[in-house]
């Protein structure tokens, strides 16, 4: 289970001189199951597109991205889903939360969306471990910004996978959530053997990084 | 919990009242449409069972209408024989041959004396409605065979036999009343011993064999002569209206009795003919009204539908969810529409059963082949829109 990015160029990014100094960029680079990979780069350098052409979001790109020897390009709409319900998970730096209905069937939603392999009540302990099990039953478009994030991990969580994508996900975090979320998605990256590729602008220390790239 | 969530985030705006009025009025096409296959089929059945077979409604005898212009020329000529075989409502020809010497018949018994001049018609044996007879003849014969129209005893039983204070003769009776028949030739005449076989409702004519009909001519030494004046034809439908025009067209004429029924029958096909295009247009209405629908609330929650796959839900998952969602209610709809029409069937039926027509309990299976037909047509459009629309 890898992905295998061949010289991958975003269009929209290509005449940026910052494509010549990054890591993946324009390289041939793999990003294998279990390993966790640090993307650091400030803003506007394309973390955030990276993680959409990673997730199949974005085909607009120069180069050849594949999936277990699947080319991203040219996937079916069925395969694709079968890939994120089963081998990707994700966390979007805009969270990408349903606003009208309520924490919780955010949450069940993609529990339920595939055969479940997290059970509803292991769901609640991860809200408890953090501290969002009071808001479960708000509508997720009047929680605050860190609640929403909180609520996006634990979502992410629900699914089986073998890639966590994870986007400046603990950006309105305070510290001692960011250690919380960061343990509970070791852990269950852990049960799945899963690797992490997590986006940030800075460096940290939350996982232990196998391959530290710069964007 | 799954397809909760997704009624809540997709169908937040499903018209329901709209819906089943669309619903109702599919309903109502499918009822329309049915009723007019239906219809057809039971009128089929009363043509071709035989329980409803009336004797006289398949058969029509033809002649050339008789008026000032045409006395004495009221032969059939073989174009127009041809012509009329020919004809979608043709089965069969059968040619009546009349007999062409001077007879008559008499009483052999003085209970019952009658003596009267008469003449005789022959027809193919196909076109006898007399069965387990034989009705053939050869000049050692015991007797000849005869078959009288039914209205002939009828005259006697209820007229004649009250006025001369005779006794009334069942059928049995007739039959076993033998009787004279003398034909007269330039030889002399020649008499025969005759006897009833049969009651013919089909043809108003004194029948005898065609083989005594040939022998008497032979025997009266007549100019031997194949002009035809009378025809008898099996049709399938007499009230076929395209009888009644071919005989108008070509100055024929038949026993209008028989043929009444066409003016109905042109006044049914209309009404039935306007209730299935009725249905027709309602049916390719509401289709498109299902159609509009889906479209309508796909394309009002394309944003949570867009998310929704962009978190991994399949377009399948989804097409799955909205075909369960929109395709039972039709399906209740037409499944209603059959069975108002299986009711009515059967209504019919029990209605018409007191007037001694017979026909089925339950709907034909064209008719309901059509109901499968229509609920496969649903499916797959239902199927088409949601696949349309979903990828997109």
């Amino acid at each position: 289970m890898q992905f295998e990015l061949s010289s991958i160029i975003p269009k929209a990014i290509a005449d940026r001189p910052s494509v010549m100094q990054s890591d993946i960029w324009g390289l041939k680079i793999n990003f294998s199951k279990g390993k966790n990979i640090k993307i650091t780069a400030p803003s506007g350098t394309g973390k955030t597109t990276l993680v959409n052409i990673l997730y199949g979001l974005n085909k607009n790109y120069t180069g050849q991205l594949l999936y277990n020897q699947k080319d991203l390009a040219t996937i079916t709409p069925a395969e694709l889903s079968n890939l994120r319900q089963i081998h990707w998970s994700i966390v979007f730096q805009d969270l990408k939360l349903f606003p009208a209905i309520t924490a919780r069937e955010n949450i069940e939603l993609k529990r339920t969306m595939q055969k479940p392999v997290v059970a509803s009540s292991e769901m609640e302990q991860m809200a408890k471990m953090l501290g969002i099990d009071s808001i479960l039953n708000q509508p997720a478009g009047i929680c605050s910004y860190g609640e929403q994030q909180r609520i996006a991990i634990v979502r992410a969580l629900m699914q089986p996978f073998d890639f966590l994508i994870l986007d400046e996900p603990f950006s309105h975090l305070d510290i001692n959530n960011k250690k919380k979320a960061a343990q509970l998605i070791q852990r269950e990256c852990e049960k799945r053997g899963a690797g992490i590729i997590i986006t940030d602008l800075d460096k940290d220390e939350y996982f232990d990084y196998q391959e530290n790239l710069k964007l | 919990m799954f397809n909760s969530l997704l009624k809540k985030l997709i169908l937040k705006q499903s018209g329901k009242t709209k819906i089943w009025i669309a619903r109702g009025g599919l309903g109502i096409a499918i009822f329309l449409l049915l009723t007019a296959i239906q219809i057809q089929s039971n009128y089929d059945f009363l043509l071709n069972n035989q329980t409803n077979k009336d004797s006289i409604g398949d058969f029509l005898v033809i002649n050339k209408m008789l008026n000032n212009e045409t006395i004495g020329n009221t032969e059939i000529d073989s174009s127009l024989i041809l012509k009329l075989k020919e004809q979608s409502f043709t089965e069969s020809i059968g040619i009546l041959t009349p007999s062409r010497f001077k007879a008559s018949i008499q009483s052999i018994s003085d209970r019952f004396p009658f003596y009267t001049d008469i003449s005789f018609e022959s027809v193919p044996d196909s076109f006898i409605d007399i069965r387990n007879i034989n009705f053939s003849w050869k000049p050692d014969a015991d007797f000849v065979p005869v078959i009288v129209p039914n209205m002939f005893l009828d005259i006697y039983n209820f007229q004649f036999s009250i006025s001369q204070n005779l006794p009334q003769l069942s059928p049995e009776i007739v039959k076993m009343i033998v009787f004279k028949i003398t034909v007269y030739g330039n030889r002399g005449p020649v008499q025969f011993n005759a006897k009833i076989v049969g009651f013919s409702d089909r043809i108003a004519s004194m029948l005898v064999p065609t083989q005594f009909i040939e022998w008497g001519n032979q025997y009266a030494d007549t100019k031997e002569s194949n002009s035809v004046s009378r025809l008898v034809i099996k049709t399938k439908d007499p009230s076929d209206p395209s009888i009644a025009r071919f005989l108008m067209e070509n100055q024929l004429n038949t026993n209008n009795e028989k043929l009444r029924f066409s003016k109905y029958r042109k006044i049914i096909d209309t009404v039935v003919s306007i209730a299935g295009f009725t249905g027709l247009i309602m049916l390719a209405f509401s289709l498109l009204i299902f159609t509009l629908f889906i479209q309508l609330n796909i394309a009002n929650s394309k944003e949570e539908i867009g998310l929704l796959i962009i978190l991994g839900a399949s377009p399948n998952q989804l097409s799955r969810f909205l075909f369960r969602h929109f395709f039972p209610g039709n399906l209740i709809s037409i499944l209603a529409g059959i069975f108002l029409v299986s009711l009515l069937q059967f209504l019919l039926q029990q209605l018409l059963q007191t007037q001694a027509i017979l026909i089925p309990a339950f709907i034909s299976n064209t008719t309901l082949i059509s109901g499968i037909v229509l609920i496969a047509l649903l499916w797959y459009i239902t199927v088409k829109t949601i696949k349309k629309y979903i990828y997109w």
